[in-house]
């Protein structure tokens, strides 16, 4: 892979221009949160480096997976990559796996270069703003979370790198939004039983991929070290901790080690969420820091996120479908693609040939039954094989001309449901839709009807258009 | 200094910041708001903090807990 970790991956994406740098000093607020914003809406959607903030000392990463050109890059694929070519080429990168990580000594680890146990203010390394306006206070939006499982501390599988948002409240105290179906919840929930703190390491500035995996939701018991070496094609580099014997990313800017204080719950948020609206405040768990480590002079990668799409969006989008289309793909070896890049998989879109009459339905309430899915998922629209779910045109097409309502269209009440969905009422509850969009087979059956044929020649004379088209922007 | 969010009382400063005393930031012990000098007045004034998002100190208690707290082991026999 062309990057080892994100130094490296700004350059790339600098030499392909996909990175601009701001080289005037801004205000944290609300220059960063309008660069931000500002990032995925041009056309490049380049990532973006402000080197001064006012009143601090380090510089901001921000929208560095924002845009399909940058996740073909860190895929290590051209950056022009259709979205369906880099759903097959992630595909292809996830039966990889596992490739399991190296660890290397402190010494070594870039991520150890500066060490700090006494006077901790996290406002002297992170360059901390306020993401949105209503925010309880300024956020780590991008970290990734270590914690273990503390019944089974030594496996490394039960480890989980997951990302959660952190709310800075005091010097060295931040707050923390584990929800119950997340596998740190898991974790906490059984330090909390036996009254112990919960040792968890909150990395900053990471490996594209790693971010990319830590917003995979991957099974319990698999491990997202894995899943980011299979991905790379090389294993990832990880250290020790400093205490808590936790594995952390040798080469992240900045990690900050605490624990979660046991059975305590403090008021945290609101933050503007990834459905794009605020998720209010709740009493949720807080983490004391006691150690910082970071390179030197860190970068903190923060992450915008606000009415789709912005770059949260890039980071739950093709890591959301991966994982669903190979939990359906299992038992169901018709399926051929899956879209669940709308609002981290609450719109999905599974494109499937049909074994038998109600297969498409089937399919759908397998979906509704995967980890994911089932609180997560609340449209399900399944296609016939022959259309491209990423196309919405095409998919378009189905729900107009395959859907008979009366039959194809399904209500699930009162199901799980994501309580940051703003219309789970209440929250953590809501009603499932699936529209059957595949053509009927049988024993079910449909008016006879014939699809219009491909003309003869056309791929000839797609190549050959495209390459004229391409010859002249040359 | 009073909380803009809650009307709070208990305000404390937070951090200045770290080069040339360009700011500070506060933090409210009640509702644990923060916010910097260097924000608009419908951030830092009580009294032009939007509505919608003002948090009522005495009924903090009541919010949900994300995530609950489990029981403890020994409790559980």
């Amino acid at each position: 892979m062309a990057y080892k970790d994100l130094r490296e991956f700004l350059a790339l994406l600098e030499k392909e221009n996909q990175l601009v740098r701001i080289k005037e000093e801004v205000m944290p607020e609300p220059d960063l949160s309008a660069i931000g914003k500002s990032a995925p809406s041009i056309e490049s959607a380049p990532a973006v480096f402000v080197e001064k903030i006012k009143g601090y000392k380090n510089s901001v990463a921000l929208n560095v997976h924002g845009s399909w050109q940058n996740h073909a890059l860190m895929l290590g694929l051209p950056k022009n990559t259709s979205i369906k070519e880099q759903f097959f080429a992630l595909d292809e990168k996830w039966s990889k796996y596992p490739i399991k990580p190296v660890w290397v000594n402190k010494e070594q680890a870039p991520v150890k270069e500066v060490k700090i146990t006494t006077d901790i203010n996290l406002f002297d390394v992170l360059p901390l703003f306020r993401v949105n306006k209503y925010d309880g206070g300024f956020y780590i939006s991008k970290a990734l979370i270590v914690s273990k499982d503390p019944d089974d501390p030594d496996n490394l599988d039960k480890q989980n790198a997951g990302t959660y948002r952190i709310q800075v409240k005091g010097k060295d105290l931040v707050g923390i939004q584990p929800l119950p179906f997340h596998d740190i919840a898991i974790h906490l929930k059984k330090a909390e039983e036996k009254n112990q703190p919960l040792p968890i390491a909150i990395c900053i500035g990471n490996d594209p991929v790693l971010n990319f995996m830590s917003s995979t939701p991957v099974e319990y018991a698999q491990s997202e070290y894995d899943f980011a070496g299979a991905l790379k094609g090389e294993p990832i580099e990880l250290t020790k901790s400093e205490q808590g014997n936790l594995d952390v990313p040798a080469r992240s800017e900045i990690i900050l080690e605490g624990y979660i204080i046991p059975r305590e719950r403090k008021i945290e948020g609101p933050f503007g969420e990834f459905p794009g609206s605020y998720s209010g405040a709740r009493l949720q768990p807080e983490v004391r820091i006691h150690t910082i480590t970071h390179r030197t002079n860190p970068i903190f990668e923060n992450l915008y996120l606000g009415m789709p799409w912005t770059e949260i969006d890039y980071l739950l989008a093709l890591n959301t479908s991966l994982p669903l289309y190979r939990q359906l793909k299992r038992d169901f070896p018709e399926v051929v693609a899956v879209n669940a890049m709308y609002t981290h998989g609450m719109g999905v879109i599974v494109s499937t040939k049909s074994r038998f009459g109600g297969y498409g339905k089937a399919v759908a309430m397998r979906l509704l039954s995967t980890p994911h899915g089932m609180p997560y998922s609340k449209i399900v629209i399944i296609v016939d094989e022959f259309v491209d779910p990423f196309n919405l045109e095409q998919v378009m097409w189905a729900l107009t001309t395959r859907v008979r309502v009366d039959k194809d269209v399904v209500t699930i009440p009162f199901a799980p449901g994501m309580p940051l969905d703003p219309s789970s009422e209440p929250a953590g509850m809501h009603t499932k839709l699936i529209i059957d969009a595949t053509t009927p087979v049988a024993p079910d059956k449909a008016r006879d009807t014939e699809l219009l044929d491909v003309p003869k020649k056309t791929e000839f004379w797609l190549n050959y258009l495209k390459n004229i088209a391409r010859s002249e922007v040359n | 200094m009073i909380c803009p969010r809650c009307d709070s009382e208990k305000v404390n400063l937070l951090t200045k910041s770290p080069v040339g005393g360009a700011w500070e930031v506060y933090i409210c012990e009640t509702c644990c708001f923060s916010w910097r000098s260097t924000e608009d007045d419908d951030i830092k004034d009580p009294n032009k903090y939007d509505k919608r998002f003002k948090i009522d100190k005495d009924k903090i208690s009541e919010l949900d807990q994300i995530p609950p707290i489990p029981a403890l082991l020994e409790e559980k026999n």
